[in-house]
């Protein structure tokens, strides 16, 4: 985030304004918490040396303070020792002079007592004399009470007219502390600030270092994986390269290892096609000449039917004994004439062994055959 | 890859005669015109001499039709009178068709039981079977009905075994004179009884369509003379007898009707006579020429008839109401004597060869003819009710006799071998 300058310095001297009050109060309210400075004066402070550094003037200041304090209290209670020294004084007199007047008092009774033996008349006029005396006595110990109260006012006022001016002077003293505090807390802001600036300044400098160093880090760490991927990519590319032509290779070998096989494949189907054909041929020769043998025997059995008209036509399966005897006649498709199509079955029984060929292959395609019978 | 599936295809190809076709298959066309092979076992007689053998009169039946082939008694293996006795396999070794047994038996020597059964050796079957109880006097007749069962069972078609021939015989008496008589007789010339006799010529018997009566042509009151009879009373009756010719008698289908050949009005035409009423109509109209010998189609739509109109005799066909004649015959010079088939497929005819006369047939529908007689004196062919046979008359040794030919040519019977002159026969129709 980029800041125009004099909001940067108004955020400072906020920032010193707030600091200042926050120290002037810790200093006047809590004296005993010093870390309680460091740590609200340096909230974002981590580094461990500069902490140091400033507990340090910290605690110099504050011992500083703490001097100031200290005599300023000594002034105050020796005042007050003295106050109390010249009241306990006054009080121990008093004190005195009632425990002399008790003594008297009993020396009194005692005396009268004897002279009220010894003399009642007179013990009266004594008595009264006595009386007389204690009165005035009194009186004067009155007066001198009331001079002692008079004078233990005065020393009161002294007392405090003194403590006015002690607390002036006190006063005095602490804004002159209050005074150096502020001073001392502008310096030592400033110190901090400087030192956080500093900081700041170091932190950012380090930090940008540290950035620099870890993009420089991260820029060779990249370019080294880079340059590692690169490396294995160009690796995996040769690794790839080098299978794909171990398995073009492969391939070819293989590919042209099929190509022989299939060529010797077509060559031996090729050969067994001739072969085949050939089989072929030959049975269906010996068929078809067996068939003609077939067909004239079975012709010159076949008493056709005189009427048989020329359309008729009748389908009938055989199935041969081994020897060529027939051994079963179905009408597959019949002529729908009873004479004609039984006259066909005739044929075929009368025709009965057939003569068929040795020839296995050949013989089998008369293992079950059909004849179709036609007038003309 | 093209060239392996060259390859491929080549060898598929090589194959295919054989795989593609999922069963070898024999064409047979053709086959023979022999007679079929049938074994007539002589039938059982328990206890009886019978009058006739039957077994014998359905051997010579089936024998004479030319269609069947039945084995000598001889190379009869076993002579089983039931199926029980029966072994196939013995009658498929001598290649027989068919087996027909049977027996007969009398308590009384009066009244016969007969029975008969017929097998198809090959599949072992019985094809046909019956029992029957017949007078003595009919075994003869039963013996031909069993042999139309059996003609009709193995060959598709009716047999015309029970049926008869009319036909005209000429006698030379000792007196030197001609005698005539119209007979009839079993199909195969046997039993034969006159019908009609006299001096005078007889001619052209027509059968009515139901067997029961004979039309025929005497000259016995010294003109030609149409008559119809009836046979069972012998009862006739004069139906034709006008100036001029009367001749060439032929039943309408439907018995009704008789075409006849008159020249009452000059020259011979056709002529339709209802028998009922005795209306004539006319139905050609050609002075120039002769118009005879009609006959029927089997619908009874046309009439089928000889004319020389052309200059030589051809076979012409008219409606049978009348109408425009249109020719028909076109080989040759000469045919005459029309007859049509039951199935009104084919007509039989005399065909003329350099004055040689034959028998021939020809297919009405293609008009193609077949010639089936060798010799060369044939006359009057007439159809078997059947229409497999054509009966004609010809001449041997200078004598008429009676023959058959099958109307494919194959099969020719003589019919009567008797010292009398036969001729002009006809087949009877079918026993109703």
């Amino acid at each position: 985030m980029k800041q125009h300058p004099i909001v940067q310095t108004l955020l400072a001297g906020g920032a010193s304004t707030v600091l200042h009050v926050l120290l002037i109060l810790l200093l006047v309210l809590s004296f005993d918490m010093p870390t309680e400075i460091r740590q609200l004066g340096q909230p974002e402070v981590e580094i461990v040396q500069a902490t140091v550094m400033d507990e340090d003037l910290v605690l110099e200041e504050m011992a500083r303070l703490q001097e100031a304090e200290d005599s300023k209290r000594a002034a105050e209670e020796e005042r007050q020792q003295k106050i109390e020294e010249q009241l306990e004084k006054s009080q121990q007199e008093l004190a005195r002079q009632e425990q002399e007047l008790l003594d008297m008092q009993e020396r009194a009774r005692l005396d009268a007592e004897k002279r009220q033996q010894e003399a009642e008349q007179e013990q009266q006029r004594l008595k009264e004399l006595e009386q007389q005396r204690i009165e005035q006595e009194e009186a004067r110990q009155q007066a001198e009470l009331e001079r002692q109260a008079a004078e233990e006012a005065k020393q009161k006022a002294e007392a405090e007219r003194q403590a006015a001016e002690a607390a002036k002077q006190q006063a005095e003293a602490e804004r002159l502390a209050a005074e150096k505090a502020r001073e001392e807390a502008e310096a030592q802001r400033k110190a901090q600030e400087e030192e956080a600036k500093r900081k700041a300044e170091e932190e950012a400098k380090q930090k940008a270092e540290a950035e620099r160093k870890a993009q420089e880090e991260a820029k060779r760490k990249a370019e080294e994986e880079a340059k590692q991927k690169a490396e294995a990519e160009r690796k995996a590319q040769e690794e790839a390269k080098r299978k794909a032509e171990e398995e073009a290779k492969r391939k070819a070998a293989e590919e042209e290892a099929k190509r022989k096989a299939e060529a010797e494949a077509d060559l031996q189907r090729q050969l067994e096609a001739e072969q085949a054909e050939r089989e072929g041929r030959r049975i269906k020769g010996v068929v078809d000449e067996y068939s003609l043998i077939i067909q004239q025997r079975v012709k010159r059995f076949w008493i056709k039917p005189a009427t048989a008209d020329s359309g008729l036509e009748v389908t009938l399966q055989i199935r041969t004994l081994p020897g060529g005897d027939v051994g079963e006649v179905t009408i597959v498709k019949s002529s729908g004439n009873a004479v004609f199509d039984r006259s066909a079955e005739s044929a075929v029984y009368k025709s009965s062994p057939l003569p068929l060929p040795s020839d296995a292959k050949a013989a089998a395609e008369f293992r079950s055959f059909n004849f179709v019978f036609r007038p003309e | 890859m093209i060239r392996k599936w060259l390859l491929k295809l080549g060898v598929l190809l090589a194959f295919l005669p054989l795989q593609a076709q999922a069963l070898l298959t024999i064409e047979i066309t053709g086959g023979s015109d022999a007679a079929l092979p049938i074994a007539i076992v002589p039938f059982g007689a328990e206890g009886v001499n019978a009058p006739e053998d039957i077994s014998a009169i359905i051997r010579n039946d089936l024998a004479s039709s030319g269609r069947f082939a039945p084995l000598d008694e001889q190379d009869l293996v076993s002579r089983p009178t039931e199926q029980s006795q029966v072994n196939f396999a013995d009658w498929r070794l001598l290649r027989s068709e068919g087996l027909l047994i049977g027996k007969i038996s009398s308590q009384d020597g009066e009244n016969y039981q007969v029975q008969f059964q017929l097998f198809d050796v090959y599949r072992g079957q019985q094809l046909a079977g019956k029992r029957y109880q017949v007078p003595a006097s009919g075994i003869r007749a039963l013996g031909h009905q069993i042999a139309d069962v059996v003609y009709e069972t193995l060959t598709g078609e009716k047999g015309i075994f029970s049926t008869r021939l009319a036909f005209v015989t000429q006698v030379s008496a000792s007196d030197g004179k001609k005698r005539f008589a119209l007979q009839i007789s079993d199909a195969d010339g046997a039993n034969p009884r006159t019908v009609l006799q006299s001096t005078q010529p007889i001619m052209s018997p027509a059968w009515s369509p139901d067997g029961n009566q004979l039309a025929y042509v005497t000259f016995e009151n010294g003109k030609s003379e149409v008559f119809v009879q009836k046979l069972q009373s012998g009862q006739r009756q004069s139906v034709a007898s006008f100036d001029g010719i009367n001749s060439a008698p032929a039943w309408s289908p439907d018995g009704r009707k008789l075409a006849l050949t008159l020249s009452r009005n000059g020259n011979p035409e056709v002529y339709v006579l209802e028998l009922s009423s005795g209306e004539l109509m006319r139905v050609t109209n050609n002075a120039q020429a002769i118009d005879t010998e009609a006959v029927w189609s089997p619908d009874g739509d046309n009439i089928f008839f000889t004319s020389d109109r052309g200059g030589q005799p051809q076979i012409y066909r008219v409606p049978a109401n009348g109408g425009r004649a249109e020719r028909v015959t076109f080989e040759g010079n000469y045919n005459a004597s029309p007859d049509i088939s039951p199935d009104g497929r084919k007509l039989t005819m005399v065909h003329a060869v350099s004055g040689r006369f034959y028998i021939a047939v020809q297919d009405l529908k293609t008009g193609a003819l077949q010639v089936l007689t060798e010799s060369g004196r044939a006359e009057s062919p007439s159809f078997a009710p059947n229409g497999q046979m054509i009966l004609y008359a010809t001449e041997q040794k200078g004598r008429g006799v009676l023959a058959a030919v099958s109307v494919d040519g194959r099969i020719h019977q003589r019919l009567s071998e008797s010292g009398t002159i036969v001729r002009e026969p006809a087949w009877s129709p079918l026993k109703k």
